[in-house]
């Protein structure tokens, strides 16, 4: 293993590569913090250009973009409450806090820190469990899919918080948008209405830009603040990374369950750091000592988010290289860029491709200390953005939504769908219902259905079988305990409200 | 003032009256489209993007690749239907179109198009079982069904090409299997490297490492002779089940798009598929470019359409097949 590492280490270790490297994460953390491109497309648009290369040189830009997009989504979401990509949704709800306190560089290199941390670790898995660990995944048949999915939507009562009931609903909203267009598995059209392009249904990248970007500008629009100019300076300093010792300390466990929780995401095939973000998010509240405070701007909730949207990356890698079976989007876009390099991913990769195996291993590494490097020296810049004024910025953001939301499959229909996902964000802003649920709605109901259809199918009907497999009870039991945590903690917030009130 | 807008817009009507000219005679002026109906890194997109690289060339102007993914390709076809006809758009895609008509997703087939000819074949359809599995050969398979039917687990993925081969393999064999859907081929290996089902059907280029790693045995491949590319499999017809497939990528233009323009993709399309060196990026996936000239690709296409008719009531009624199977 050390001989292909250090033949991957020479294969990459050039000037071209390195640079091309460098490239990636340029590129990558551009698409990353620009709402509506995303990571899926930074790597679609490049692919191409990348047949003319050799294979190691094209494999060092792509994971410069995969790493880069990934982790750049962040800065977005915390200067201006936008995620850069689906995968840093939860970065906002405590990296923006902590930036209107003043804190905006403190959480920044929360975030960047992390984030590579998030990656490092998910390299490491990748490097020396991948063969063991890909064939775990294969136990995942569409029974646990199911059940992961079900241990997942209960995130919308940790999400939620207070709100429990509105969050619920969101949810389930959530899940009823996702019934729309070709039904999975029998190809039935539900609530299209005729409508030819209801047939795809709503993909969930103009849902996202809707419900996050544009109702974020609607609601920044209609505050009378905005042209005053001090709207538009936050404080900003920074020394090094802006954290103590003491806090990193702090959140040790905290680190090392969402970076379990983004590679375990990343592994199975069809969900990604879109998902894995939130989950350790909801996880992260729920076993705090103080969930109450999440969503104020604290440290603990960019943790979470951005060491497991990362953590995703080297999980998704895994079943990609030793299964040929891509782990999320932007994976699945790899594997077909390896296969016209004449690399098929797969068992025999390791055997026949070493070289290029360990250079992608070797390009991960290098590209996320790039990525290091070049968020922590683009902090002060990125933080200049905060000098643009919101009615100057939010309109170029705003451009740049229907752009990524047409790029997302050439489609005009796309960008109405963000539109109008905004202006559905927007009342229910207004109405106090959180939407971060609906998220996950949309996500997991599609899975969780497909599992369950599967699952029937494939025992003929027996449903015992959803019981009685291990994996999937471990989820069902957590996803149980998880709603009687919830519904304890809520019972008691309630009679605390009522003592406090009497 | 007035003389300079008389000016501009007598420029401007020139202007566009070249352009219309020119997109007849110079074909083609500008990058071309092709939609793909799938999302990056599939076959389809695949040997699309392989074509266009030599097709370019040929041309003299960008083939820019677009995936238009979503409802079994019925988004990404119909982008096309209603696209200008001027040849600047173009559609590639392969006989999942037929399905999407037989499953009443759309009301249109390839006759609501300009047919440009056919550009790739691949002639590897096979069914596949783990190594570990009792069964060797397809009449294995058959026995197996025979003494206990419903009892062997087909992965597919519903109304996709396999769903329609493994309807036809019933009625052909005279057996019942439990089909089920697991969707895209990547997680049709998972279902079968993790043995959730018995046999998957699927394109060998995919699975080839797995047959050398030991790990998936190949019992049949639907085609009238043996593959060159691995000959010890077995056609279907050998075994006695009198089937063959073939998946075949075509280019459709929308219709009313001149002939001169299609002729002359046409010519660059004949060119290509006897290029060297796409030929031997073809053959890494065991697909061949194969030109048929739009004529004889209609005829051929209005075959393969009402063969896949025949299992039109087999497939509409798939549920009921499966619930008499439970009984």
């Amino acid at each position: 293993m050390l001989t292909m590492f250090a033949a991957g280490l020479t294969a990459v270790f050039t000037i071209p590569n390195i640079l091309m490297i460098i490239l990636g994460v340029f590129v990558g953390i551009v698409f990353g913090c620009i709402p509506g491109l995303t990571t899926t497309m930074a790597v679609a648009l490049c692919l191409p250009l990348t047949f003319g290369m050799n294979s190691t040189v094209a494999m060092s830009l792509i994971m410069g973009l995969y790493i880069g997009g990934t982790s750049g989504g962040l800065i977005s979401a915390i200067l201006i409450n936008i995620p850069g990509t689906p995968a840093s949704v939860a970065t906002c709800f405590d990296g923006h806090p902590m930036a209107k306190r003043g804190e905006a560089g403190k959480a920044l290199g929360i975030g960047v820190v992390y984030s590579f941390i998030g990656t490092a670790l998910s390299i490491i898995v990748l490097v020396f469990l991948a063969p063991p660990v890909a064939e775990f995944a294969l136990q995942f048949g569409p029974v646990e899919y199911f059940a992961l999915a079900v241990f997942s939507l209960t995130m919308i009562g940790t999400l939620a918080g207070k709100q429990l009931a509105k969050g619920i609903s969101v949810g389930l909203l959530g899940m009823v948008i996702a019934f729309v267009g070709i039904a999975p598995i029998d190809a039935y059209s539900r609530f299209t209405f005729g409508i030819a392009d209801l047939d795809g249904g709503f993909d969930i990248l103009p849902a996202l830009i809707g419900l996050f970007a544009v109702s974020e500008i609607l609601n920044v629009a209609e505050a009378d603040t905005v042209l005053k100019k001090q709207n538009i300076l936050m404080e900003f300093k920074i020394k090094g990374f802006g954290f103590s010792l003491k806090e990193f300390i702090g959140q040790t466990w905290n680190m090392i369950r969402s970076a379990l929780i983004g590679i375990g995401i990343g592994i199975l095939p069809g969900i990604g750091a879109g998902t894995s973000n939130l989950v350790a998010y909801g996880v992260a509240k729920s076993s705090s000592k103080h969930p109450e405070k999440f969503g104020t701007g604290i440290i603990d909730g960019i943790v979470a988010s951005e060491t497991s949207n990362n953590a995703t990356i080297g999980g998704a890698i895994i079943p990609l290289l030793t299964l040929g079976i891509p782990g999320d989007t932007v994976t699945a876009i790899i594997l077909g860029g390896l296969m016209v390099h004449g690399l098929t991913p797969g068992p025999l990769l390791f055997i026949n491709n070493g070289t290029v195996v360990y250079g992608i291993f070797v390009s991960l590494i290098i590209a996320n200390i790039v990525m290091l490097a070049m968020e922590f020296f683009g902090l002060r810049v990125f933080a200049k953005l905060l000098r643009v004024p919101k009615h100057i910025l939010l309109p170029i953001v705003f451009v740049l939504c229907a752009v990524g939301a047409f790029g997302l499959n050439n489609r005009v229909f796309d960008v109405w769908v963000a539109l109008g996902f905004g202006v559905l964000g927007y009342v229910l802003t207004k109405l106090k219902f959180p939407t971060s649920p609906m998220i996950l709605g949309i996500i997991l109901g599609p899975m969780a259905e497909t599992g369950f259809r599967r699952g029937a199918q494939l025992y003929s009907g027996d449903f015992s079988q959803f019981l009685t497999r291990p994996i999937a009870d471990i989820f069902l039991v957590a996803a149980v305990g998880m709603i009687v945590f919830i519904g304890l903690g809520n019972m008691r917030n309630k009679k605390k409200e009522e003592a406090a009130k009497a | 003032m007035k003389g300079f807008l008389k000016v501009t817009v007598a420029l401007f009507m020139v202007l566009v009256a070249t352009m219309a000219l020119s997109a007849q005679s110079n074909y083609p002026t500008k990058a071309i489209q092709v939609i793909v109906p799938a999302g990056p890194g599939g076959d389809t997109d695949l040997n699309c993007r392989l074509m266009a690289k030599y097709l370019e060339k040929e041309l003299g102007q960008p083939v820019v690749i677009v995936n238009v993914n979503g409802a079994g390709g019925t988004l990404g076809t119909r982008k096309v239907k209603d696209a200008a006809p001027d040849g600047y758009t173009a559609l590639f895609f392969h006989p999942s179109m037929f399905l999407n008509k037989i499953l009443g997703l759309v009301d249109y087939n390839f006759t609501a198009f300009e047919n440009a000819g056919i550009g790739v074949l691949d002639n590897t359809n096979i069914f596949v079982v783990n190594a570990s599995s009792p069964y060797k050969s397809i009449t294995d398979v058959i026995a197996a069904s025979k003494a206990k039917p419903g009892s062997i687990k087909f992965a597919t993925e519903t109304g996709g090409l396999t769903h329609i081969q493994a309807l036809a393999f019933e009625s052909e064999a005279d057996v019942k299997m439990n089909i089920v859907d697991v969707g895209s081929a990547s997680q049709k290996i998972v279902a079968l490297l993790g043995k959730q089902v018995d046999m998957i059907g699927i394109s060998y280029g995919i699975i080839k490492d797995y047959v050398a790693s030991g790990r998936f045995r190949v019992v049949g491949v639907f085609a009238d002779e043996r593959n060159p590319a691995f000959p010890t499999v077995p056609t279907f017809k050998e075994q006695g089940v009198n089937l063959s497939f073939t998946k075949f990528f075509f280019y459709l233009f929308p219709k009313g798009t001149p002939q001169d323009i299609i002729a002359k993709f046409d010519a660059a399309l004949a060119k290509v598929a006897v290029n060297k060196d796409l030929q031997a990026e073809l053959a890494k996936f065991m697909v061949s470019p194969t030109y048929v000239k739009p004529a004889d690709a209609l005829k051929y296409m209005t075959e393969q359409e009402a063969m896949y008719n025949k299992y039109k009531d087999l497939i509409t009624n798939a549920k009921v097949t499966k619930e008499e199977v439970k009984q």
